[in-house]
């Protein structure tokens, strides 16, 4: 996939599915991931399918990560910040979270 | 207890080098400017992360190529020109013209909000064309674009084993900046087809008109070509692999191929990004020179609602250049429409216009969109997000489904939570090839707000009507 980097500057620590992961500061969640070897975010909201980024400019919807108390995200264009706690999302992604529906019938 | 109601003359959305330009020249004039960006730092996609880049890694600018560099100078402007920035802006709404005021639903740090400003400059950039084929959905197939974007950002390489595929000015210098980072691709798949005598004479045209971009572009495709395994007259790519991307196959003159990789970068060239323009109800056409969904535009960025400019390449593909020139010219047409409520276009077209013109005609003939991509074979899927085949589609309109919008009923194509952006182009060329009938006559999804997900929570808390905010009152 993408090469580990080494040596970063001003790291950030943080997690994925309780992996002790680094990142560079200003990295985006997605960029951190990738960064450290990780490129399946979810599970497919239909079949449960592994997906993971794709477009990386908030285009695709394909990077939605869990994070802590901060909920779904789309990873591209989050950053990372010091601790965080980021885990997959299920293919049971709550439609009412989203709240996508609800609006749209206004 | 009064508050305070968000008030601004101009927004700008985007801060690309078209929404900068435009918000510079404003600002600079004593108009009240605010950028909103979806990005954490101001350059759009060209410009990605430039002022980072000068700050942190100066020594890899020279490996991102001059155009990269130039960013710096607009950034700096920008900086100086008393405009508001608000990154990580992402803007849902547009209210639209049967409301009393013209106002934006944002969300910025997780809370939504409103904001009214007198003008809208929409300058929201391109969006990479969709690439529908076998596997395509597997972690480890990415766009050009996103592997650029992580490149610039971020200073992630992808390992030796990457395989690109496609075609497009951004592949080839996307595939160049490898090169000068000394990362040497499996293979380029490259899937243009021979170049026809049209796009020699334009090209042709082209070098005339504009002589110092051709000789880049010749120089990144003659390094790409002599520096690396490119693969010409590719076709029917597919992705394999159980979890994610194990392989990639592909077929040259009726022979099928197979490389081992953990990811394939596919590209297809570039399209406006119209959601919001679309949901502004603002009037679009296809463009069949460039095979996508375009703003009606006329002078420098006006459009069918008097109140909204669109400028760059979310008004029609035409490159960082373009969209400055555009920038500039748009924000003389605003100042005329904020002292007398009057649209006046700018209607003379620079020389340098002009010129550009002529460059991007050969470019959407000599990068026209791949075959394969836009009538996907039956099995592929076309939306990500619903997981719904070009079969389903092809069967939707065989019964006599007229249009992606009915076909949504039937199949939910284009209901997940990209709403369309990754399969609006292909559905409506899939079910215009099947009746036989122009794009223009199937129409697009009909593209309403939010267009971004936006939670209850959030839409409740927010001040939804100038002087009824709740927080404050
Ligand atoms: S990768 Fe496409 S939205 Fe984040």
């Amino acid at each position: 996939m993408f090469r580990p980097r080494t040596n970063l500057t001003d790291p950030v620590n943080f997690s994925f599915e309780g992996r002790r992961l680094t990142a560079s500061r200003g990295d985006t969640i997605a960029a951190a991931l990738l960064g450290s070897g990780v490129f399946i975010f979810r599970e497919s909201a239909v079949s449960g399918i592994p997906r993971g980024p794709f477009c990386m400019i908030g285009n695709c919807y394909e990077c939605f990560v869990q994070v802590g108390a901060m909920g779904v995200v789309q990873a591209c264009l989050t950053e990372i910040t010091e601790g965080m706690q980021i885990s997959k999302v299920s293919n049971s992604i709550d439609e009412s979270e989203m709240g996508i529906k609800e609006i749209s019938k206004r | 207890m009064t508050t305070q109601l968000p008030l601004c003359d101009v927004a700008v959305i985007g801060a690309g080098p078209a929404g900068l330009t435009a918000a510079c020249e404003l600002a600079e004039g004593g108009r009240d400017v605010v950028v909103l960006d979806e990005q954490a730092a101001p350059g759009g996609q060209i410009y990605k992360g430039v002022e980072k880049v000068f700050a942190d890694r100066p020594q890899d600018i020279r490996f991102l190529g001059g155009e990269y560099a130039g960013g710096e100078r607009l950034m700096h402007r920008f900086r100086q020109s008393g405009a508001k920035y608000r990154p990580g802006v992402s803007v849902w709404q547009i209210t639209s013209d049967q409301e009393p005021e013209l106002g934006l639903g944002l969300i910025e740090n997780g809370s939504a909000q409103m904001l009214y400003p007198k003008h809208v400059i929409l300058a929201t950039g391109a969006m990479e064309r969709p690439t529908p084929f076998e596997g395509w959905t597997l972690p480890g197939v990415m766009t050009v674009g996103a592997a650029q974007s992580l490149l610039k950002s971020s200073r992630l390489l992808p390992e030796d084993d990457v395989v690109l595929a496609g075609t497009g000015p951004l592949l080839y210098l996307y595939a160049a900046q490898l090169a000068s980072f000394g990362i040497r691709p499996q293979a380029i798949l490259d899937t243009r087809p021979s170049m026809s005598l049209r796009a020699v004479l334009l090209g042709v045209s082209a070098l005339a008109a504009c002589p110092k971009s051709m000789l880049k572009g010749m120089k990144w495709l003659w390094s790409v070509r002599v520096k690396m395994n490119m693969v010409r007259g590719v076709h029917s790519l597919k992705a394999q692999g159980e979890d994610h991307l194990r392989s990639v196959s592909y077929e040259v003159r009726g022979y099928r191929h197979k490389l081992s990789t953990s990811l394939l970068l596919v590209h297809d060239g570039v399209v406006p990004n119209t959601w919001l323009s679309m949901s502004a109800g603002i009037r679009h056409h296809f463009d069949s020179a460039q095979s996508c969904w375009v703003p009606d535009i006329h002078g420098a960025g006006s459009t069918s609602r008097k109140c909204i400019s669109i400028i760059g390449d979310g008004a029609r593909i035409g490159g960082a250049s373009v969209a400055a020139m555009q920038g500039e010219r748009v924000a003389c047409e605003v100042d005329t429409y904020l002292r007398t409520q009057h649209c006046s276009t700018v209607a003379t077209q620079s020389r340098a216009l002009r010129r550009q013109r002529r460059l991007r005609r050969f470019l959407d003939c000599a990068f026209s969109p791949t075959a394969d991509f836009q009538l996907p074979a039956d099995e592929t899927i076309v939306c990500r997000c619903e997981e719904v085949t070009a079969r389903e589609i092809r069967q939707v309109a065989a019964r006599g489904c007229m249009g992606p919008n009915q076909g949504k009923a039937f199949t939910r194509c284009g209901m997940g939570p990209c709403m369309g952006r990754k399969c609006a182009l292909t559905v409506s060329q899939v079910m215009a090839n099947a009746h036989g009938v122009p794009v223009d006559q199937i129409g697009h999804y009909r593209i309403r707000s939010p267009i971004r997900p936006i939670t209850v929570g959030q839409f409740a808390d927010m001040a939804l009507v100038p002087g009824q905010d709740k927080k404050a009152s």
